[in-house]
């Protein structure tokens, strides 16, 4: 009988002491199992709904300057006096963009809500 | 006068309302994200309130007058940014529940080093973006009340810091929110009077422009900074003393600090290498970027850097954080493109008035104080003054609200990010940043404001934009990706921008590429990490990690019944939540 004392552990706890553990600040992320099925179709979702949402964005922002190059004459063409070339670039793309940002939130909400 | 009636009271305010949120601040989160207890209106409000800054209220009329129409390109950028923002970034980034950008970034790909560099990224940025609006606030004020410049910067860093260490984000958000709505109000009622006032004539000026040839009453010009004037054939200037005297012609330097009269139908002189308000291409609707005769070009490298910069704005996200959960993120966003929208409608009023009633401003490149000085134009009364005043009230106010939200990212990126430490450490942060801002901005007098934002646009764009939309979006992303892709988005950056100031004269479609490296530097970022991450190996949790910032929080947990899941699985449920369960699940989902 000596007077020694030692550690009595399970092998499972040794082999979870062995694993290499995340120090610092810093955990992985975890995800339910059960859930990620889930998480992927929503990720397609959202992904696909984000490409529309930016593809129309970048046709709207980028084509209406385009057409004004196309077309500088439409300086010419006036609204109550203004230069319709001078009203596009503030009345057209702000309200499209509105309309495009409530239509997209209605979108993504609605795709988690399922 | 106008400084105690039109300054004073947005000072007091600020500091009143930052005074509120100083309840209950206790801990990291508390200060940086203000609890998370932001709704979407008064967050969408705030965000609107930093965002609008002094380049909105007061930059792009003063672009419209110097540069024309096509200047209205870049509210357009602006807005369109929280577009790319809403369908890419705002919810998941507010899943991540990080509380800067850098814990984003070490959250998601567990790099120490990672955020390290996003944090002096979020210096770089946080300097280039809050030295203009201490030099405006500065600038400004010594316009419309003859203050010393310093006096100007001091007021706001003094008032910046104070609420911040006070009241951290929650005093930022109500000050914000309230100075939206101010700011809101100073824009729109000053540019209705302003247009009923101006009367037909001016009006039918306005819409029919013609190039700033002849000065039409005798024009005061002040130079705050050295100017080199090509003076055509008889000019003639107002002495002090009453007489005039003709000015030789050919090249004249202007002195900085000197004071000019020019006398009334005397021709105007030309502004060596900038053209004259109205002169042929200012009608055109499309932004000719040092008049290289690339429009569409120009424009669209604006475009690219406006919206793309709007989106890795350190700022701008950090307020995204504090709303509860990724939905109202979500929402926030759609609300600010609404909110801003309406701003926007305005600015191009002043300018094209601007460039009717007080065109000379561009001898002295202080187009940016055109909005300040149009009331004093049409109206040399009360009301005039008065309109004036409600106007530098609003410009101040936007130099506060953005100054707030920028402090604040500094001093998170210096206190939280590179130095971890506790609330008091952020306090101290907070104003020894302001005072070095303060430093910083005394002798930016020179620099020209809307160089230096979007150049703050720029990094942000060649940075956090790749950074965040690859680490939402795609699971190979790696760590020594994101760093390289970062790390060069910077360097291109800069490189381009330290030979536009000191480097050979380049010219055509090349010196736009340089001045606005956006079009070039951003998909560069893309690809470099894109590459670097293809070379490397994603860490085995890395899809779990991605994929669980689409997860929305408030949905019925697979969980709640635990054996089913159990029985589902063949497993119990811990082993079942190790990330190899996520991979052998996600492996036949995503590839």
């Amino acid at each position: 009988m000596t007077g020694r004392r030692v550690t009595v552990t399970s092998p499972q706890t040794r082999l979870a002491h062995a694993r290499r553990r995340y120090r610092g600040r810093w955990r992985p992320t975890t995800l339910d199992p059960a859930e990620a099925p889930r998480a992927v179709a929503l990720y397609r979702v959202q992904l696909r709904g984000a490409a529309l949402a930016l593809g129309l964005l970048l046709t709207l922002i980028f084509g209406l300057p385009l057409l004004l190059a196309m077309w500088p004459q439409l300086v010419d063409v006036r609204v109550l006096g203004i230069p319709l070339a001078w009203l596009a670039p503030v009345l057209i793309p702000f309200p499209a963009m509105v309309a495009l940002g409530f239509w997209h939130l209605r979108r993504a909400e609605r795709a988690e809500d399922e | 006068m106008i400084v105690a009636f039109a300054v004073a009271p947005v000072v007091l305010v600020t500091l009143l309302i930052g005074l509120r949120g100083v309840a209950a601040m206790r801990t990291t989160s508390d200060f940086l994200v203000a609890s998370r207890r932001v709704s979407p209106l008064l967050n969408s409000a705030a965000v609107s309130g930093e965002y609008l800054s002094a380049a909105s209220f007061l930059g792009v009329a003063g672009l419209v007058v110097k540069d024309g129409v096509g200047s209205l390109w870049y509210p357009v950028g602006f807005t369109a940014g929280y577009i790319a923002m809403l369908a890419l970034v705002a919810a998941p980034m507010r899943r991540s529940g990080a509380l800067t950008v850098p814990d984003f970034a070490e959250a998601r790909l567990a790099s120490p080093s990672l955020r390290r560099l996003a944090a002096v990224v979020v210096l770089v940025i946080g300097a280039l973006y809050l030295v203009p609006q201490f030099r405006t606030a500065g600038l400004v004020l010594s316009v419309v009340s003859g203050t010393p410049y310093w006096v100007g910067v001091a007021i706001s860093g003094a008032a910046v810091s104070a609420t911040l260490a006070l009241g951290g984000m929650r005093a930022a958000t109500y000050v914000q929110a309230f100075q939206f709505v101010f700011k809101l109000l100073l824009f729109i009622i000053p540019a209705i009077w302003l247009l009923v006032q101006a009367g037909p004539g001016v009006r039918d000026e306005a819409v029919h422009p013609v190039e700033f040839t002849r000065f039409d009453h005798d024009t005061e010009v002040v130079f705050r900074v050295g100017a080199t004037l090509d003076v055509p054939e008889g000019a003639r200037v107002v002495e002090p003393d009453g007489g005039t005297r003709p000015v030789p012609p050919g090249e004249w330097q202007v002195p900085a600090g000197s004071t000019v009269v020019f006398e009334d139908g005397s021709p105007v002189p030309q502004l060596r290498g900038e053209a004259a308000p109205g002169a042929a291409g200012w009608e055109r609707p499309l932004l000719d970027l040092h008049d290289e005769g690339y429009p569409l070009l120009g424009t669209w490298a604006v475009l690219i850097a406006t919206m793309l910069g709007t989106m890795g704005l350190p700022h701008v996200i950090m307020r995204f954080h504090t709303s509860p959960d990724g939905r109202a993120a979500r929402r926030t966003a759609a609300l600010t493109v609404a909110l801003l929208s309406v701003f926007y409608l305005f600015p191009g009023i002043y300018g094209v008035l601007g460039r009717v009633l007080v065109p000379h401003l561009y001898l002295s490149g202080a187009t940016d104080s055109a909005v300040v000085a149009l009331p004093a134009q049409v109206d040399d009364g009360s009301a005039g003054t008065l309109f004036t005043g409600l106007l530098t009230a609003g410009a101040f106010a936007a130099f506060l609200a953005t100054s707030l939200g920028l402090l604040l990212v500094v001093a998170g990126a210096i206190s939280h990010d590179l130095v971890p430490g506790g609330l008091r450490q952020l306090r101290v942060a907070v104003v020894g940043a302001a005072v070095t801002v303060v430093l910083l901005a005394l002798p930016a007098a020179r620099f020209d404001a809307g160089t230096l934002v979007t150049w703050g646009f720029t990094v942000a764009a060649s940075t956090f934009c790749p950074l965040l939309v690859l680490g939402i979006w795609w699971r190979r992303l790696t760590a020594p990706g994101a760093i390289a892709g970062v790390a060069v988005g910077l360097v291109a950056t800069a490189g381009a921008f330290l030979l536009t100031v000191s480097g050979p004269p380049a010219d055509g479609w090349l010196a736009i590429l340089l001045v606005q490296p956006a079009p070039w530097s951003v998909p560069l970022a893309f690809a470099t990490m894109i590459v670097v991450s293809l070379f490397g190996r994603p860490p085995p949790w890395s899809t779990a990690a991605m994929l669980r910032l689409h997860l929305h929080e408030h949905r019925t947990s697979p969980f709640a019944d635990r054996s089913a899941v159990a029985r589902d699985l063949g497993h119990s449920s811990w082993t079942a939540r190790r990330s190899s369960a996520v991979r052998r699940i996600t492996r036949r989902l995503v590839r």
